[in-house]
């Protein structure tokens, strides 16, 4: 096993990984930005080297200062967390030319499911089911009619470098087709600096559902089930379970859709932890959609309802040990829930919202998981992804697991910035949500039928300028008596003062 | 008054946090200013807000619009001092009509608006509570 090992990330996922490497007596690296210098994780791991500025691409981005890093302190290996340099294949084979492990996939895997065409490619020749469409990106319009019209409207057009919903429209008719296309590709090169656009059927009213896969260098892999993500705000997931509410009906799909996954990751030669995505439409037909060569955001689900620690699976799988978990080991109790808190305010179309944070009170007591990164007093910067923390319960049923939860955010308090807390509690107060059956839509839909915020009521109004009242006065005590013009802070100044 | 509600009891844990009992309905607020205005976490709720004149809203009474009962209430705890009018007293806007006592303080609370006192619970050198009713106006 390594004795010491990098963590090329930041925020949440920084801290679980030093946290796993305590756990197994592992010395750890934190590295950090001028904006991260007081963060947790630096504070928490056992030696931080400083890569650069602020911006990604001046720091956590940065391959070259990240390897002078491990050089400087003599890690063995680097974990690369999620976003950032974690599917990088550039990034993944500099670190095995430096000498350094690449906590992850093989370079060569993460070329061969990378992009999302090649990816489709690998499922199809594997046999996995994909989304009817094309696996080369079109090369002129006369192809992209060709191809809609054979797999029938409405159908997406996807950056072959995508992700997060960018370069991505949906197209109803063919009179569209030109248009949209022209506006993805335009979108695609902006963003991914990568024109490049393919076609694929839309499938309707999806469900988003994805399945972990862990295998060893050795040859060695298994699955660990699915995780529910259909509820996703622009095209990002906020709230994941495991199981997904399809299985408790449908107990086989988590079979068929496992093995669906362990084809594709073994024809890729894959190995460490993987995700393989699905969408599944309401006759139960799933289609490959892509595989994230990492570990997952919402990986803690999967943790609670496995009992397994994926971290330190990586870090051993990582280090050349065996993989000691047969497929039949592996056993589901329960249920899990995450919601991802962002700063965000969900009234004003989740736009982030980074700042000063005045305090903060964490939920705790049975069965809560809290994945946090912030602290009273901390600046949230506005250079990264809003992720605050990812808040985790686990119980013994689905509906057990959502009144934790709502327990679990009645007790959290997050001030000085906007948060999603609030529109937490509303989705998981929703008749819909808590029947489980919903789609990749379910956020839009929810907002048309209960309307993007809940007004507070006269009563509730009433108080809190009651105590913003009493708050203004202790805040500015007055030494004038009460006749001045400033009787009312006098007055109030005199109960403060009791 | 509007500023504190009668059956409150306040106690701030730490700048800004504030428990309140109301009655016995536990609340827990927490007050900050953004550029807007007020922003106050109500038991997870968030309320934002501006406060006009504040003076406005603590003005020792409680009433509806010019029409209507109004009463007045003790802004603290305290003690009474004096009385100033008695039941069936017609009373002009700004007109004093209980003097209150905290922390060597004296408050004289005044008429929000013309009218007539209907009642008169307050009574020279009594303890009084913060937000309990002292005169009532119609």
């Amino acid at each position: 096993m390594f004795r010491k090992v990098l963590v090329a990330n930041r925020g949440e996922i920084a801290l679980r990984v030093i946290r796993a490497l305590r756990e197994m007596g592992i010395a750890s690296v934190a590295v950090y930005s001028d904006a991260d210098r007081n963060s947790l994780a630096v504070r928490m791991a056992d030696e931080a080297v400083r890569l650069g500025p602020a911006p990604s691409a001046e720091s956590y981005l940065r391959m070259d200062r990240i390897l002078e890093a491990a050089a400087l302190t003599g890690a063995e290996a680097i974990h690369p967390g999620y976003g950032f340099l974690s599917e990088n294949d550039v990034f993944a084979a500099a670190c095995e030319s430096a000498g350094v492990k690449f906590i992850g996939p093989s370079a060569a895997a993460i070329r061969a499911v990378g992009s999302k065409t090649a990816a489709r490619q690998v499922a199809k020749a594997a046999g996995a089911p994909i989304v009817p469409g094309i696996e080369e990106p079109v090369d002129s319009m006369d192809e992209a009619r060709r191809v809609a019209r054979e797999i029938g409207y409405p159908v997406l057009l996807k950056a072959v470098a995508g992700g997060g919903g960018k370069g991505m429209r949906r197209v109803d008719r063919e009179a569209d087709l030109e248009a949209a296309l022209r506006d993805a590709a335009s979108e695609a090169e902006r963003s991914f600096r990568n024109a490049e656009v393919y076609i694929e059927k839309l499938v309707l009213e999806p469900r988003h559902i994805e399945i972990q896969v862990l295998g060893d260098e050795h040859g060695h892999m298994i699955h660990l089930g699915e995780r529910e993500c259909s509820l996703q705000r622009r095209h990002q997931k906020v709230i994941e379970e495991s199981p997904s509410p399809v299985m408790l009906q449908y107990p086989e799909l988590r079979h068929a859709m496992g093995e669906a996954a362990l084809k594709v990751a073994r024809a890729a030669g894959y190995y460490n932890a993987g995700t393989c995505e699905f969408l599944v439409d309401a006759n139960r037909n799933f289609y490959f959609l892509e595989m994230n060569t990492r570990l997952q955001v919402e990986h803690p689900v999967t943790e609670l309802v496995t009992v397994l620690d994926l971290v330190e699976w990586q870090l051993r799988i990582a280090s050349g040990e065996r993989l000691t978990l047969q497929q039949e080991d592996i056993q589901w109790r329960g249920w899990a829930i995450e919601c991802r808190v962002y700063a965000e305010d969900p009234t004003a179309d989740f736009m982030p919202s980074p700042g000063r944070i005045e305090s903060v009170r964490e939920p705790s007591g049975p069965g809560i998981r809290l994945d946090s990164a912030v602290y009273a007093g901390m600046t949230v910067p506005m250079e990264y992804d809003p992720l605050l923390a990812k808040l985790a319960v686990w119980a013994s049923s689905r509906g057990r697991a959502i009144e934790r939860m709502r327990r679990a955010i009645s007790e959290y308090r997050i001030s000085g910035i906007k948060t999603n807390l609030e529109f937490f509690d509303r989705v998981l107060a929703d008749s819909e949500f808590r029947t489980g059956s919903f789609h990749t839509n379910y956020i839009p839909d929810f907002f048309a039928r209960a309307g993007r915020s809940v007004a507070p009521t006269e009563d509730e109004m009433t108080a809190a300028k009651a105590i913003a009242v009493f708050h203004e006065a202790k805040r500015k005590p007055v030494t004038a008596g009460p006749a001045a013009g400033s009787r009312w802070r006098a007055s109030l100044h005199a109960e403060v003062l009791r | 008054m509007k500023g504190l509600p009668p059956n409150w009891q306040i106690s701030e844990i730490e700048p800004g946090l504030y428990s309140i009992l109301d009655g016995t309905r536990s609340l827990e607020a927490r007050v900050s200013r953004n550029h807007k205005g007020y922003v106050v976490d109500l038991n997870g709720q968030i309320l934002e807000f501006e406060l006009e004149d504040p003076r406005e809203l603590s003005s020792g009474s409680r009433h509806h619009g010019r029409q209507g009962r109004a009463d007045i209430v003790a802004p603290m705890p305290g003690k009474v001092v004096r009385v100033l009018v008695s039941a069936g007293d017609a009373v002009e806007e700004g007109q004093g009509l209980v003097v209150v006592e905290a922390m060597k303080m004296q408050n004289e609370m005044k008429a929000p608006k013309d009218g007539k006192v209907t009642a008169v619970s307050a009574k020279e050198g009594a303890s009084i509570a913060a937000g309990q009713v002292l005169v009532t106006l119609e």
